[in-house]
C-alpha cells in the first residue's frame, strides 16, 4: 500500500503551505487595481457565468410573476386609495420641476450634484460562500464603470463598486461589515438637512448606522436618509433608508441613528451604476481624497 | 467515449454554486437561512473516492483558484482547501467500507469541516463578527440540509458517471 505521507509528499505539502500564506497576505492587502492575470480569469469566468445566470434570473422572475399575480387583488385596492393623491402630487412635481430648472437657467448653474448618467447592469453572480457582502456585475471599465461609483436597485441604494475589469465588476454591498466602508448621508423631512456618515451595519438588526449627527439636532423615527453627495464620488438624492431609532453613540458626543435600508439585499437582479455627471474625487465616499491617505 | 465529461460536470457545477447562491439568504420565520450551494467540493470528494486522487485534487486546484480569484478576491484560500479536503478524503475512506451511503455520510462530515475551517478562517482575518451560536443555527445546518438533499439525489449519478469512466479508461490501458 502506497504511504500517504511520504517524504516527498511532505516537503511538497510544506511548500505548498508557504505560497498560500504567501499569496493569501498578497491578496488581503487592499489593493487598489488588479493585475492582468486576475483580469483574464475575470473576465473569462463572468462570460461563462452570465450564460448560466440568465435562465436563473428568467425563472426567478416567473415565479416574482406569479407571486404578484397572488397579491393583486389587495393591491389593487391600495393603490386605488393611493390614486387620486397621486395626480395632486404629479401635478406639484412638475410644476416644482420647471421653476427648479428656471431658476437653475437664472442664477447660470448648469451641472447638479444630483445628475448622474445611469449604467444598467444585471447581477451575474453573488459571492457563493456569502461571508463577504459581494455581488458580480455583467458592466465593466469598458462601458465606463469605475470604481467607487455608487450601485442602486430602483428602491435605494445597495452598495458600490470595489473592482472592476473590461467587462465584469465587483460591487461590495452596503451591509458589509468593512469598516472603512463610509457614506456620507443626510437626513431630509425636518425642517432643515442634517448630514452625517453611514458608517457599520448592525447584522443583527440588519440596518445601517448613521453614525456623527450632532447631538443638539432632533431627529424623528421614520424620518428618510439619502445619501448627500458631498462625499465627493456618489449623486446626491439616492435614498438609502428610513430612521428607525436613535441613540447616543459609544462616547456620548455625537447621536447615533439605525436606518433600516430602503432596498432588499436578498434577491437582486438588476441594478443602476450611477456615474456622477459632477467631477468626482479619488478614494472613498467620505471627503477623504486619495492623495490624504497615503 | 466522453473524455471530458468529468471536466465538463466541475464547470457546469462551478457555475451552478452562485445561481443557487442567488436565492440565499432563505427568510424562514423571520431568520435569515445562509445557504451556501457545495456542489463542487462534493464532486470533488467522490471524484476522490470512485475515480483517483490525482485527478481529483488537479480540479480542486484549478477550480478552487477561479473560486478565489472571480468571488473571493483572497487568491490561495479555495485553492488549498479544495486540495486538502480531497487529500483527507481519500485517507479516511481506506479505512472505512466502501459503499455508497458510507461515501455520503463521509461527504457531508467533510463538508461540516471545510465550513468549519472556513469560518474560522474569515473569524480569523476579522471578515465576519457571527459568534459561533448564529454561525451552527444560521449558516452550517441550513447549507448541511440543502446540500444533503442535493447528493442524495445526485450522489449515485456522480458515482455511475465515475465508474463508467474508469472502467472506459481501464479498457484503454488493456488496448494499448
Amino acid at each position: 500500500m502506497p504511504q500517504l505521507l511520504t517524504n516527498k509528499r511532505l516537503i511538497l505539502l510544506l511548500l505548498g503551505v508557504i505560497l498560500l500564506v504567501a499569496l493569501i497576505s498578497f491578496s488581503l492587502r487592499d489593493r487598489g487595481n488588479v493585475s492582468l492575470p486576475e483580469q483574464i480569469i475575470k473576465d473569462a469566468v463572468g462570460a461563462g457565468q452570465s450564460v448560466f445566470s440568465r435562465p436563473a434570473h428568467f425563472v426567478t422572475g416567473i415565479f416574482d410573476n406569479v407571486d404578484s399575480l397572488l397579491n393583486t387583488f389587495e393591491e389593487n385596492q391600495h393603490l386605488k386609495t393611493r390614486l387620486e393623491e397621486f395626480a395632486g402630487v404629479q401635478a406639484e412635481v412638475k410644476d416644482l420641476r420647471s421653476e427648479n430648472t428656471e431658476l437653475k437657467q437664472i442664477v447660470g448653474k448648469e451641472e447638479d450634484l444630483r445628475d448622474y448618467n445611469p449604467i444598467q447592469a444585471t447581477v451575474i453572480a453573488r459571492n457563493p460562500d456569502q461571508w463577504e457582502e459581494k455581488i458580480i456585475l455583467n458592466r465593466g471599465s469598458n462601458e465606463g464603470v469605475a470604481e467607487n461609483m455608487a450601485v442602486m436597485t430602483a428602491s435605494g441604494l445597495i452598495g458600490k463598486v470595489t473592482l472592476t475589469t473590461p467587462t465584469t465588476s465587483t460591487v461590495e454591498l452596503i451591509s458589509t461589515l468593512n469598516p472603512n466602508y463610509r457614506v456620507s448621508a443626510m437626513v431630509v423631512g425636518g425642517a432643515k438637512d442634517v448630514y452625517g456618515l453611514i458608517e457599520g451595519y448592525d447584522a443583527e438588526r440588519r440596518e445601517l448606522l448613521l453614525k456623527r449627527i450632532d447631538a443638539d439636532i432632533e431627529l424623528k423615527e421614520g424620518e428618510q436618509v439619502i445619501s448627500s453627495g458631498l462625499g465627493g464620488i456618489f449623486p446626491k438624492g439616492i435614498l438609502i433608508g428610513t430612521i428607525t431609532e436613535i441613540t447616543i453613540d459609544e462616547f456620548g458626543l455625537t447621536k447615533l441613528a439605525y436606518v433600516k435600508p430602503a432596498a432588499d439585499f436578498s434577491l437582486l437582479d438588476h441594478v443602476i451604476i450611477a456615474d456622477r455627471v459632477m467631477p468626482e474625487v479619488d478614494g472613498e465616499d467620505n471627503g477623504v481624497t486619495g492623495d490624504d491617505e497615503s | 467515449m466522453i473524455r471530458f465529461l468529468i471536466p465538463l460536470i466541475c464547470l457546469v457545477l462551478f457555475f451552478m454554486e452562485p445561481v443557487f447562491g442567488l436565492f440565499s439568504p432563505l427568510n424562514i420565520g423571520g431568520e435569515l437561512n445562509y445557504i451556501v450551494p457545495r456542489f463542487l467540493i462534493m464532486f470533488l470528494i467522490f471524484l476522490t473516492l470512485y475515480y483517483d486522487l490525482k485527478h481529483a485534487m488537479f480540479y480542486g486546484l484549478f477550480f478552487g483558484l477561479l473560486y478565489d480569484v472571480f468571488y473571493i478576491d483572497i487568491i490561495g484560500l479555495y485553492s488549498f482547501l479544495y486540495p486538502a479536503i480531497c487529500l483527507a478524503a481519500a485517507f479516511v475512506f481506506k479505512r472505512i467500507p466502501r459503499n455508497l451511503l458510507t461515501s455520503t455520510l463521509l461527504t457531508l462530515a467533510l463538508l461540516a469541516i471545510f465550513e468549519f475551517v472556513l469560518y474560522q478562517f474569515f473569524l480569523l482575518i476579522s471578515l465576519t463578527g457571527m459568534p459561533l451560536g448564529t454561525f451552527l443555527s444560521t449558516r452550517l445546518w441550513p447549507t448541511m440540509v440543502a446540500n444533503s438533499i442535493f447528493l442524495v439525489m445526485l450522489g449515485w449519478v456522480f458515482k455511475s458517471v465515475m465508474v463508467t469512466q474508469l472502467s472506459e479508461r481501464d479498457n484503454k490501458i488493456g488496448l494499448y
